[in-house]
């Protein structure tokens, strides 16, 4: 989506291929002529959380930077730029020291939909600074520090000069706590990690999900794995089923037959599945599927839809039959004797089994789908 | 003069004669796996030992300099002490799970490299520089901090077994895993550095409202448990060195949470966040596993403490008597999550008899403890068990009065006394008697 306002890329670059290309030039050359690269490098701090530069960088959340006025934009290899940015290259960004100027003046306005949640550098002239170090920065690297002219570097010491670091005096230390130490998080980072969910609803994301939707999310993300009712492939987690089962010999323990609360299928989808592609999902798949698994388990029926407004309308099955750790009440603790040291048993012992199937040892190359215990 | 010599040679042949014996006896041992055993008198008859009467290689020959390995390995010659795992357990090995050679270890402490594995999503590889713990919840300040500001923190040092809730849950239907690496051989027990939970906690200001706490871990699965605040506020660690070097990957490096006593799923690996709350949140670990399913069809849940719990780790099905009869070194190591173990006592003839073995080395709170019971061994079959008893005088229970009150179908906690079957030919098998 294209913003409205009047910088945006798309009738910034139609007005300026209106104009004379010697204008064009000119103009961007007294941007650059302003600016100072070594004063652009103090600034770099606060893009090095998101951006590398200097031989051997690599991609951080945004691309390198290494030689990016060499290189067309959104170019760098290997890096998966938004899909805002692609289509401004398609119309025909190029990064010269007005779009430059323009995107690192508001990166989130000039193209609508980037990546870049960067706020802006308000000033100008730190614009121009910015952007005269980004330039001295070549595809290899160097460049970050200004090169030395050889005449120089034989006066001064062969080591590559550092930043000089800040005085300890001069740092600065938090309020908080005890001891002062580590930073306040912002709200967007607790925003970002803090995802669970309790029983009561706490935590619960804006959204909904149908057991329709969840089909097809289903089928393609989590079946090949689950098994198309939940019945689980090979040895892959069981999802569905197993009611009345928890005193049988073999307990199926489900979603359905087993899990208390709801809230844990929501929580546990969004934080760990699929398997191997964990986060991805959004929130409303994560209600579609929610809603599926409770369908699978004939807990709702096709036209379910599952949002916050009626999570807690939903009472799973086996919720009541869980009691807190009563171990110590067992006789055998209970009771706290001394233990019989003499004669405890009468006769002599007599085996009543044996490792069942030897063959289930690992290196006993037995029947392994005999096995008859379990780890979760 | 003369006859002090006699002497000396004479001493001298008898004890080569002895070595020889050994020496027999061991490659007897190694050829025939469990079948043995060689008369030590009859083996005295035989020529002297070459390994003492002829020059070795490694007599002559140097071996590598320094730096052969900037990391040091183990002895080629211990190429068997490896973590093993059972394939069949689950569907695939990045959630899955690999167990300690305990039959190849002694004293107390777990090398890094043989800790147990236990993963739900792979090992994360995670740089320090970008490793970040975040407070949040009911806090004053939510507070986010880097491993540099971890350092800052008192630091201390502690000895603590980690065993999984599920160690021995494969036994609950009766003997099945042949060797205690597997049956017993998900715990380990390493020297901690790292800094107190209730540190970091002052420092963000808990609120009077926060009973609870999630720990949340940045690998794939985003590991998540509830803890109530005394515990928390009690003896948890949050930690970066193991046996005083970083933290092994696969243990979580750069952090990690501890949990002394209480079941190893709690111990957050790759720790990245800890939320306080006034409510648990009954997450996918503290639900659907780790509850204990009892036979009535009911489950308890919130098992956090490891039950007093012994094991013989030497002889073994994995580690068999070799020497024939005669003085005989049973060994093994003893835990509880309640404290210190206060003592061990050792059966040979399945549970009839018991004498109190010999506790070694330091007895630390939650730590491993390490019994020895030495004894002759007249090469009859023996059916070998150990029961501990920590400091609150809890002893640890047999597999039945355990199945009588709870069923079969726990899965976790099961920490019955074991009985290794040895035969008459010092082979070991895992069975169960009555
Ligand atoms: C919050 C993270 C973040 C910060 C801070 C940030 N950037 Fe970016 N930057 C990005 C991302 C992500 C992209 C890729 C944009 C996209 O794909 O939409 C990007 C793209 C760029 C590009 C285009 C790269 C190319 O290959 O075409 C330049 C140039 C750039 N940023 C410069 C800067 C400068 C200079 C600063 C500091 C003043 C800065 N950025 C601060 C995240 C950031
Ligand atoms: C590549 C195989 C795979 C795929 C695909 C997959 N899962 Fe899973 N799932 C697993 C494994 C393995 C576990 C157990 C992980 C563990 O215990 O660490 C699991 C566990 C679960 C559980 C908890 C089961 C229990 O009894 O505790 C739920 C619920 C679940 N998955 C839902 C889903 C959903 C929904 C999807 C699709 C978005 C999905 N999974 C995709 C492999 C997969």
């Amino acid at each position: 989506m294209r913003n409205s306002s009047g910088n945006s890329f798309m009738q910034r670059s139609a007005l300026l291929t209106l104009i004379m290309g010697a204008a064009l030039l000119s103009a961007a050359a007294r941007v650059s002529a302003a600016g100072d690269a070594d004063a652009g490098k103090k600034l770099f701090p606060q893009c090095a959380a998101c951006h590398a530069v200097g031989e051997g960088a690599r991609h951080l959340y945004g691309p390198m930077l290494n030689g990016v006025t060499e290189r067309p934009a959104a170019s760098a290899e290997g890096y998966s730029y938004s899909d805002a940015m692609k289509r401004s290259v398609e119309e025909g960004l190029v990064w010269d020291d007005a779009t430059l100027d323009a995107y690192l003046e508001s990166p989130m306005s000039y193209i609508s939909g980037t990546k870049m949640a960067f706020a802006g550098i308000p000033d100008e002239g730190q614009r121009q600074d910015m952007v005269a170090f980004l330039k001295r920065i070549a595809t290899d690297g160097t460049g970050v520090v200004e090169e030395i002219s050889q005449a120089e570097q034989a006066d001064s010491s062969p080591v590559a000069e550092e930043e000089p670091r800040p005085l300890a005096r001069d740092t600065v230390v938090p309020e908080h706590g005890v001891l002062h130490l580590g930073r306040a998080a912002l709200p967007e980072e607790v925003a970002a990690w803090d995802i669970d969910i309790r029983p009561d609803g706490q935590g619960l994301p804006a959204g909904s999900g149908s057991v329709e939707a969840g089909v097809d999310i289903y089928d393609t993300q989590c079946a090949m794995c689950h098994g198309v009712f939940g019945e689980g492939e090979g040895r892959w987690p069981v999802l569905a089923g197993g009611f009345d089962s928890l005193t049988d010999e073999r307990p199926e323990k489900t979603v359905g037959s087993y899990w208390p609360y709801l809230s844990t299928v929501f929580d546990y989808v969004r934080r760990a599945m699929p398997f191997g592609n964990a986060r991805s999902l959004s929130d409303d798949e994560v209600y579609s599927l929610t809603a599926y698994l409770l369908y699978l388990n004939d807990l709702v029926d096709e036209e379910f839809t599952l949002s916050a407004g009626n999570f807690d309308a939903i009472a799973m099955p086996n919720v009541d039959h869980f009691i807190d750790d009563d171990r110590m009440e067992e006789p055998q603790y209970a009771a706290i004797e001394e233990p019989c040291m003499q004669d405890c048993l009468p006769g002599s012992a007599v085996v009543t089994q044996r490792a069942r199937i030897l063959d289930v040892t690992p290196d006993g190359g037995g029947d392994d789908d005999a096995a008859g215990g379990s780890i979760d | 003069m003369a006859s002090s010599n006699d002497k000396t040679i004479e001493s001298g042949a008898r004890r080569q004669a002895l070595k020889n014996g050994l020496r027999v006896g061991a490659l007897m041992g190694a050829a025939g796996g469990a079948g043995l055993t060689v008369s030590g008198r009859a083996a005295a008859e035989a020529s002297p030992d070459p390994l003492i009467t002829e020059v070795q290689d490694w007599n002559r020959f140097m071996g590598d300099g320094v730096d052969a390995n900037p990391y040091g390995k183990p002895s080629v010659h211990e190429s068997d002490a490896v973590r093993r795992t059972v394939s069949w357990l689950t569907a695939e090995n990045k959630s899955s799970i690999n167990f300690t050679p305990l039959h190849k270890l002694d004293g107390i402490i777990t090398p890094n490299g043989l800790c147990f594995e236990r993963h739900h999503g792979g090992v994360a590889t995670i740089a320090p520089s970008d490793h970040r713990l975040m407070i949040n919840g009911l806090v004053d300040t939510p507070l986010v901090f880097t491993m540099e500001d971890l350092q800052r923190f008192p630091r201390e040092n502690h000895v603590y077994f980690l065993e999984c809730a599920a160690n021995s849950g494969m036994e609950w239907r009766g003997a099945q895993l042949n060797g205690c690496q597997f049956t017993h051989g998900m715990v380990h027990n390493v020297m901690y550095t790292g800094v107190k939970l209730k540190h970091l906690l002052a420092e963000a200001g808990v609120s009077p409202r926060g009973k609870w706490l999630l720990p949340e871990g940045a690998d794939p699965s985003h590991m998540t448990r509830s803890i109530p605040m005394e515990k928390a506020m009690d003896d948890c660690m949050v930690v970066f060195k193991m046996n005083g070097e970083a933290l092994r990957p696969e243990q979580g490096y750069p952090l990690r949470l501890v949990v002394p006593g209480w079941e190893g799923n709690m111990w957050v690996k790759w720790l990245r966040r800890l939320e306080v709350g006034d409510k648990p949140w009954h997450h996918r670990e503290e639900t659907s596993k780790y509850t204990d399913l009892l036979a009535d069809g009911t489950a308890r849940r919130f098992t956090w403490t490891m039950d007093v719990k012994s094991i013989i780790t030497n002889p073994s099905p994995q580690a068999p008597i070799l020497h024939g009869r005669g003085r005989t070194v049973v060994t093994g190591l003893a835990w509880s999550g309640h404290g210190t173990v206060s003592r061990v006592d050792v059966s040979i003839d399945g549970g009839r008899n018991w004498k109190t073995a010999r506790l070694d080395g330091p007895s630390l709170s939650k730590s491993l403890h390490r019994f020895y019971h030495e004894f002759d061994w007249d090469g009859s079959e023996l059916f070998l068990q150990s029961r501990a008893i920590d400091e609150k005088r809890q002893v640890q229970p047999s597999k039945e009065a355990l199945r009588k009150a709870r069923g079969t179908n726990s899965i976790y906690h099961n920490n019955g006394i074991q009985t290794w079957h040895i035969r008459p030919d010092g082979s070991a098998e895992n069975v169960e008697v009555s």
